[in-house]
């Protein structure tokens, strides 16, 4: 395949494309010069993201990788805080509306005992007021023993 | 008289590592030239390539401390010259600016130059200029990723082992690039070539 040879020898040409000789001294001086004022010019904050960045293992991950990464992490702290907000918000709101306080303060109704009942002894009807004394006077307490 | 053996990249890495600014120059000093290739084939341009390469080496020397010697030194530095220069060339776009003017005179005395302009028949020979510009213009007709696996075969003569871990990509899918490219470059060269 002769056009094959002529192709590659024609790149192996480009070889010679070379910048003049003293080019590269003068690079290094032009890349120290360089250094020298990015070093004046650069803010604190930067160079500790430089450090940081450096430190970062050098991995082979395409740069939307990262971003979707923190997109990710984004989308979820959000969707963690919205079912925390909504929920926890509509659950007092229902506490809201469902207490209605039998005695207010500023009722204009006259309060009877059966207004503190349970409900169910209240829709009963036949559960009559009783009083338990549930505590003991002190004096009937037993004595300690070992 | 014998030439002092060159230190080895590992010691000045770790001496740029601690500390030692000018370790780093010698590394500069030492892969300059090969990597000026290296852009310069990717961006045709010397303008461009002297800021980028600027740029290339400022970047390594940011990010020396977190160079833990996994690769060698030279494929580290390869991967980001590539890395940066097809970032550049995707900001660029399409505008092309050749700069064809620093052609070393040796070209002229090489054996495949003198064949490849002459070819067989005399009257058909073309310039040395001419010939730059129509490489740099088949060259830029590939796509960044085929010129920069172009640029390391064929211009450089890397193997392709090298060129797969430059790019971090299997050594199938580099003859694979280089197939492709190579056919597209013959036919943009083709009507030169007859010639």
């Amino acid at each position: 395949m002769p056009k094959e040879i002529n192709t590659s020898k024609l790149l192996r040409l480009k070889r010679y494309e070379q910048p003049p000789p003293d080019y590269f001294e003068d690079f290094l001086f032009e890349f120290r010069r360089r250094q020298r004022a990015e070093l004046l010019r650069r803010s604190t904050r930067e160079i500790l993201w430089d450090r940081i960045l450096s430190m970062a293992p050098n991995f082979r991950v395409p740069q939307l990788a990262y971003a979707a990464i923190v997109a990710l992490a984004v989308a979820a702290s959000v969707l963690i805080v919205s079912q925390k907000s909504p929920g926890g918000n509509s659950l007092a709101a229902a506490k809201t509306e469902s207490f209605q306080p039998a005695l207010t303060l500023t009722s204009s109704k006259p309060v009877t005992i059966s207004d503190t009942l349970p409900a169910a002894a209240r829709a009963g009807g036949s559960v009559s007021s009783h009083y338990v004394l549930q505590s003991r006077p002190v004096s009937n307490e037993q004595p300690l023993s070992f | 008289m014998e030439e002092a053996p060159q230190t080895p990249d590992a010691e000045l890495v770790a001496r740029t590592q601690a500390g030692d600014p000018e370790a780093f120059d010698e590394l500069v000093v030492r892969y300059s030239p090969r990597l000026y290739g290296l852009v310069y084939h990717m961006t045709s341009n010397h303008e461009d390539t002297n800021d980028l390469l600027q740029d290339v080496f400022a970047k390594a020397f940011r990010s020396i401390k977190g160079f833990q010697g996994k690769s060698s030194f030279y494929t580290w530095m390869h991967s980001i010259a590539v890395n940066m220069s097809i970032n550049f060339l995707k900001k660029r776009g399409r505008r092309l600016t050749m700069s064809l003017d620093d052609v070393d005179a040796g070209v002229q005395n090489d054996a495949e130059f003198i064949e490849a302009t002459t070819g067989s028949d005399p009257s058909h020979a073309a310039n040395l200029r001419e010939l730059q510009q129509r490489l740099n213009e088949a060259m830029q007709k590939l796509s960044h990723e085929h010129r920069a696996v172009v640029t390391m075969f064929d211009i450089q003569g890397m193997p392709h082992a090298e060129i797969a871990k430059i790019l971090g990509i299997s050594e199938g899918t580099i003859r694979s690039r280089l197939f492709y490219a190579h056919r597209q470059l013959q036919n943009s060269l083709e009507e030169f070539i007859k010639r």
